[in-house]
């Protein structure tokens, strides 16, 4: 990690590495990634002006590959020959594997078991790309075990192996350094307003798995006061849970701070410490413990922490694809389902802008059986 | 060559952890570290996570390890038992309160992976253990580099952990060849007696060590051989 730590130190700042990281953002992942103005979607709300920051139009479809990009580079850099992560929806498995086929590298992916079973296009893919991708049979087979495999990896494999951890989480540097990948988006933001004609946005929203969207979308303008930020936290079937099993994942609503998996921040856990399980609609915010950069911004006041229900980020991502014509990633629906309740009671001069941190169709599984359930399993029966 | 065991306490269920515990003293382990399970355990390989999650679903808590502490030490006083456990755990117990809990149940001293000198100012563990006499174990690798290792030096009490190679805890067929230099490297540094641990299975690895180390460890294989032959397996792996 002291490793690690100190080549991101020095090639953030080697204009070398700034170049080579730029020409894949723009020539191969596609950056900047649109700013869009939801003209219908703002009209129905009749308050806000309302922003959407297109990260699902890059390569694989969300945020991830900003900082899956950045990490090989920064892996070349310190020659190692191996990328190994975690991965629950298997996204940011896809976006690893992606990159290491790019860059060069012998890939690894973790995937809890349960995940590995029930995300089977995506295992597909990151096998087509070239990756080994390993079920993760020990735990709750879920993200967790996957990220402790990962690291068990690493620890076995330190002198080879870059392990590429996709959120902000995780020992130093992981946070520091993967919100520093992910702050292009808001970056890229702030100009794109600028080209409008409009000034800094009033209010910004962006769902808040790991934290790693969040960070991306806030970190650019944590120091313009007049800049709302608001975390949006699964809220599952509700917040209630029982010792073992949450049936949400809003850690800021009945989290602790804990430490676990070489970082300390909020955790959902049980009297003794034990990390619980958790529920979500979409698997990228299905996780126990968040960004720490994320737990202190909400400390100090800075970031207000909300959260949205399964139902609202169904309707949500419905009512989006509807008025604007963009299939929202079910964790970016949660943005969504906070942006519908706050818009209207806004100003109409005032500006919204939210982070749709990836696109859905990687959710046709889950959308289609739960909003097209009977024509949906009558076409897979079909396929058989 | 001493040894120092391992159990994981309510693994797999109390009582039985309790029996593999003390086939152990009987056997000859001078050293024992008693597990509490965490659910997320980073530094263990599959065999003792394994343990540690079915631990959990038997409903173990940290005081169930105080406990049984506290039982083995009145049926072998003159033995030393360790907890293990992971930073969180002592973290929501309290950590000062963990000690002390600790120390009353005779404890000799924790071994916590997660819980690295450089933290010391947010977490207060090596003072608290200071406090109530517990000997805060450190943990060494064959890349700690050699300004960590007089630091650690520096914190280090009772004796030092040191991994035998790269990885988590789990058996292994042979020693790594350059184990000897690299002892002999932290030798140089640290003053206190040398464990040596992650990777032995047999005795002829434990033989391997004599003159190298001070206390040769045996963690997951104990685990295996309860499930394949019960205790009177696990007596056999130490006396041979």
């Amino acid at each position: 990690m002291e490793e690690l730590a100190f080549e991101f130190f020095h090639a953030k700042k080697d204009p070398k590495f700034r170049a080579q990281l730029k020409d894949l953002y723009n020539n191969y992942s596609g950056r900047p990634t649109p700013l869009t103005f939801c003209a219908n979607l703002t009209k129905k709300m009749g308050g806000a002006k309302i922003y959407l920051k297109n990260e699902g139009q890059n390569l694989t479809g969300a945020h991830k590959i900003n900082h899956c990009l950045g990490q090989a580079l920064l892996a070349k850099r310190l020659k190692k020959k191996r990328l190994i992560a975690e991965t629950g929806a298997g996204q940011h498995g896809l976006a690893t594997a992606t990159v290491a086929a790019k860059l060069g590298l012998k890939c690894t992916i973790y995937m809890g078991a349960k995940d590995y079973d029930r995300q089977r296009p995506n295992v597909f893919w990151m096998e087509q790309l070239g990756a080994t991708v390993i079920p993760v049979h020990a735990g709750g087979q879920i993200l967790r075990d996957a990220i402790n495999e990962a690291l068990r990896d690493l620890l076995t494999n330190p002198q080879d192996t870059h392990y590429l951890l996709g959120t902000v989480c995780g020992p130093h540097p992981y946070p520091v350094m993967n919100t520093y990948f992910q702050s292009i988006v808001g970056a890229e933001i702030r100009k794109q307003l600028k080209r409008e004609g409009a000034g800094v946005p009033d209010l910004l929203i962006a769902s808040v798995g790991g934290g790693s969207n969040a960070m991306g979308l806030f970190y650019e303008f944590l120091d313009d006061p007049d800049v709302k930020l608001i975390g949006v936290e699964a809220g599952g079937k509700g917040i209630t849970e029982t010792q073992k099993k949450a049936q949400h994942a809003a850690r800021f609503q009945t989290g602790r701070t804990g430490v676990a998996e070489g970082f300390q921040s909020k955790f959902l856990q049980d009297k003794d410490g034990q990390l619980k399980e958790t529920h979500s609609i979409s698997a990228g915010l299905d996780y126990s413990g968040v960004g720490p950069q994320l737990a202190y911004l909400e400390e100090i006041g800075r970031v207000k922490m909300t959260y949205a229900l399964d139902r609202e980020v169904l309707s949500a991502y419905t009512l989006l694809a509807q008025t604007e014509g963009i299939f929202a990633a079910l964790e970016s629906a949660h943005a969504v389902a906070e942006v519908i309740k706050r818009a209207p009671k806004m100003k109409k001069k005032q500006s919204i802008v939210f982070n749709c941190s990836g696109r859905g169709d990687k959710d046709l599984f889950i959308t289609a059986q739960k909003l097209d359930r009977k024509r949906f399993r009558a076409y897979l029966k079909s396929q058989l | 060559m001493k040894l120092m065991t391992h159990i994981v306490a309510g693994y797999p269920t109390l009582g039985e952890s309790e029996q593999i515990a003390r086939t152990l003293l009987d056997s000859g382990s001078g050293f024992l570290e008693i597990q509490i399970p965490f659910s997320d355990p980073i530094a263990d390989g599959p065999v003792i996570a394994a343990a540690n999650q079915i631990a959990l679903q038997n409903g173990t808590r940290p005081r169930d390890a105080f406990i049984l502490l506290r039982k083995l030490h009145e049926y072998a006083p003159d033995k030393k038992l360790l907890i293990m456990t992971y930073f969180n755990i002592l973290k929501q117990y309290g950590v000062e309160k963990f000690c002390r809990d600790a120390a009353r149940s005779n404890c000799y001293g924790l071994i916590v992976p997660d819980a690295p000198i450089d933290e010391e100012a947010h977490t207060h563990y090596l003072a608290s253990c200071k406090k109530y006499g517990l000997h805060a174990i450190q943990i060494i690798s064959p890349i700690t580099p050699e300004t960590r290792l007089k630091k650690i030096a520096q914190a280090a009490s009772g004796f030092v952990y040191c991994v035998a190679r790269f990885g988590v805890t789990g058996a292994q067929k042979k020693l790594p060849q350059e184990l000897g230099g690299y002892l002999q490297r932290v030798r140089k540094s640290i003053k206190v007696a040398l464990a040596v641990g992650f990777g032995i299975s047999k005795r002829a690895h434990i033989a391997a060590l004599q003159n190298k180390a001070d206390i040769a460890v045996i963690g997951s294989q104990i685990i295996r051989e309860y499930q394949k032959s019960g205790l009177s397996g696990v007596a056999k792996i130490i006396t041979g």
